[in-house]
């Protein structure tokens, strides 16, 4: 894909839309901002289809909210207290925690390889994190009263209150991070700083997402630090998923579209051996999980009973997570394309029926106001529901095409050396005595 | 300071749901939405099978996990043993409902746990949920100890009629209905009890009327394994019995 010259800050995109907007006049302006340039292009197409079904569902969901209440979900004390809103959360906020996992392969652990999806894992990061929120902000009661009651609350007791730090924190770093890949700057010391700090905090917020549900006692399901273990596993499985997909969906899922760094990894197997070592584990997490809730006879491990008789589980185990694996452990398959691109498509759906599943059987023996009861509690999602899901998917759409046309998604420390190089102007940094030369460290290139 | 805490004779217990009843009429309760409940089940099958039935209130627990797990503190456990909420700083999460081995929370803003939805038919005209034409008079509202008729998004439970026993002369070891001068400062459903199977006091007053039951009826806790401590004992004897807990049927 072609970019035109990528802004260098905030400013340069005001100034660059305001001319064009006098160049061209409002409703040519308007007809170029919807689909983000004259050409028609994949980032276009995801900009647009991403507003239009992201202004439609929130359209309908601000509706329901306003007329409706929380009725218009289908949670209830009596049953489900968390919903579809809240796995979509979880699956959004893990595959964000995921990606920031891919970037830091490189960023932090100097797998040079994995530098050509960094800037872009950043970024999908970044949105996949917003989406996360928006979902959260739609089911809770009181979404802007948290921001000052948790500060003056500091309930540090509370899982719940460190995940909110922790994911703040990485929202955090995320931005400052991408600033400083804007930027062109990936080895200075403050950028080496914000690697590592971005990956610990992300640690930190999925593994304790992890135990707002591991600490539960109550509910054994939950219960445990393997959750929090799982969590973050299984967030670097959908993070690994989905920076597959969003690479090869924005070159058209066409191999020869991507510029040269990026088409050697794709056709190497950088990404397939984490898929393959990733889903694996959860294969196998799953499996054991599954076993010893049937094996135990502890009171309220019935919902492993329910988990066999699911659909949603088989094609979550069988196709989600068993195949993708043999694909990406043959040796024949894992470096094409196609059977990348197959296995993160049944890998990110499968993540997500994961936690909704998760979610719900984790709720779906009754507490004690059930203890009569001999059904475990039935939960389908309300259309609401499903609206607040299908808006955080269009989030991420639309900016991650918005992100793919403003910003150089596919830039790399090596960039700016190839560059200089083809310019004919690269410069090799004075050599001390009695030390090699070789061609310098991207800072040093001018 | 007095720890308050209640103790339910169960083979006194007829399941008249008099408690139900009256702490809805106290605390302006949405139908279904019973603070203090009283759930009938099934044990057995038939020939066998046993029709049973449980009350059922906010145990207000020693180390609450409702308390702990709330993010903003807004559900907090008070010097003299109740476990409220401010619905002033609730933020909706559910978190604590989540947490709470009794399920006796609730949330305000769902479908109606009982038709008809009272809440469309008494519509609210301020920042409360609803406006029955029965509620509590304003002033006796406390939104800071989740007393009254709550306000959307947040999160409701039993507060041991705070208002109620919170105004109790200092020192004293019992509230009972059958003394004039503690009643009017007794909850709601131990007033109502016909059968005066429910008991309230200071736990930790050795010389109060619950403790000695306690220790002489060998009163029991809900779910004591869980370590939540419950502030509410049962007494078993041999006409009733503590539930399992969780009757579901293992395939």
């Amino acid at each position: 894909m072609n970019h035109f010259a990528e802004p260098r800050n905030f400013a340069e995109v005001a100034r660059y839309l305001v001319a064009l907007w006098r160049r061209e006049g409002t409703l040519q302006f308007l007809r170029l901002s919807s689909t983000l340039g004259s050409e028609k292009s994949v980032a276009g197409e995801m900009w647009k289809y991403g507003v239009v079904f992201g202004l439609l569902s929130f359209a309908f969901i601000s509706y329901m909210l306003l007329t409706e209440g929380g009725a218009a979900f289908n949670t209830s004390s009596d049953g489900i207290n968390w919903g579809l809103a809240v796995s979509t959360y979880v699956f959004f906020a893990l595959t964000s925690s995921g990606l920031t996992f891919i970037a830091s392969l490189s960023m932090v652990f100097g797998f040079r390889e994995y530098y050509a999806v960094a800037k872009r894992c950043i970024w999908l990061a970044i949105i996949t994190l917003g989406a996360a929120f928006t979902a959260l902000a739609l089911e809770l009661g009181h979404p802007f009263r948290m921001l000052w009651a948790m500060p003056s609350g500091l309930q540090y007791l509370s899982p719940m209150f460190w995940m909110g730090v922790f994911y703040l924190i990485d929202l955090v770093l995320l931005l400052i991070k991408f600033d400083r890949l804007w930027h062109d700057d990936w080895d200075s010391p403050l950028s080496h700083f914000l690697s590592i700090a971005s990956f610990v905090a992300v640690i930190l917020a999925s593994g304790m997402l992890g135990l707002v549900f591991g600490s539960m006692v109550m509910r054994p399901m939950w219960y445990g630090s393997f959750t929090a273990v799982y969590f973050i596993l299984t967030a670097a499985l959908s993070g690994t998923a989905a920076i597959v997909l969003a690479t090869y969906l924005a070159y058209g899922f066409r191999h020869e579209n991507m510029p040269e760094p990026l088409r050697s990894m794709a056709s190497g197997k950088a990404l397939s051996k984490v898929i393959a070592t990733l889903s694996g584990i959860a294969l196998f997490s799953v499996v054991t999980r599954l076993w010893t809730g049937l094996w135990s006879n502890l009171d309220g491990l019935e919902g492993f009973h329910a988990l066999v008789g699911s659909p949603a589980f088989h094609l979550e185990v069988w196709a989600g997570l068993a195949l993708p694996f043999v694909l990406m452990v043959t040796p024949s398959l894992q470096r094409q394309p196609r059977w990348q691109i197959t296995a993160a498509a049944l890998v990110l759906p499968a993540m997500f029926i994961d936690r909704h599943l998760f979610l719900v059987t984790g709720q779906a023996v009754p507490m004690f106001k059930g203890a009569w009861a001999t059904e475990l509690t039935a939960y389908v999602p309300s259309v609401t529901e499903w609206a607040i899901t299908v808006l955080s998917v269009a989030i991420v759409f639309a900016f991650y095409g918005l992100g793919e046309k403003l910003f150089n998604l596919a830039a790399d420390p090596r960039h700016k050396v190839r560059e200089s190089a083809e310019e004919g102007n690269l410069v090799l940094k004075p050599v001390p005595a009695g030390r090699a030369a070789s061609p310098t460290a991207p800072g040093a290139a001018s | 300071m007095a720890k308050w805490g209640m103790v339910i004779d169960l083979e006194k217990c007829t399941g008249c749901q008099a408690c139900t009843a009256a702490c809805a009429m106290e605390n302006n309760r949405l139908p279904g939405e019973q603070w203090q409940d009283v759930v009938f089940f099934t044990e057995g099958e038939y020939p066998s099978v046993q029709a049973k039935w449980f009350p059922r209130p906010c145990m207000h627990c020693e180390n609450p996990s409702c308390v702990h797990v709330c993010p903003v503190r807004a559900t907090y456990k008070t010097g003299d043993g109740f476990v409220l909420v401010d619905w002033n700083r609730c933020i909706g999460c559910k978190y604590c409902m989540i947490a709470c081995p009794y399920g006796v929370r609730f949330y305000t803003d769902e479908k109606p746990l009982v038709g008809p939805d009272l809440k469309t038919v008494f519509k609210s005209n301020d920042e409360r949920s609803w406006n029955p034409p029965w509620k509590m008079p304003d002033a006796r509202e406390n939104w800071k100890r989740g007393v009254g008729i709550q306000p959307r998004g947040v999160v409701s439970k039993c507060t041991f009629c705070y208002h109620r026993v919170s105004k109790a002369p200092k020192g004293v070891a019992d509230l009972s209905e059958h003394d004039p001068e503690t009643r009017e400062y007794t909850p709601a459903c131990v007033v109502a009890c016909p059968p005066t199977a429910r008991y309230f006091g200071d736990l930790d007053n050795p010389d109060s009327e619950v403790s000695k039951m306690i220790a002489n009826k060998n009163g029991v806790r809900l779910l004591d394994q869980l370590g939540n401590k419950p502030q509410v004992y049962y007494l078993t004897g041999s006409g009733g019995a503590v539930p399992s807990n969780r009757a579901i049927r293992k395939t």
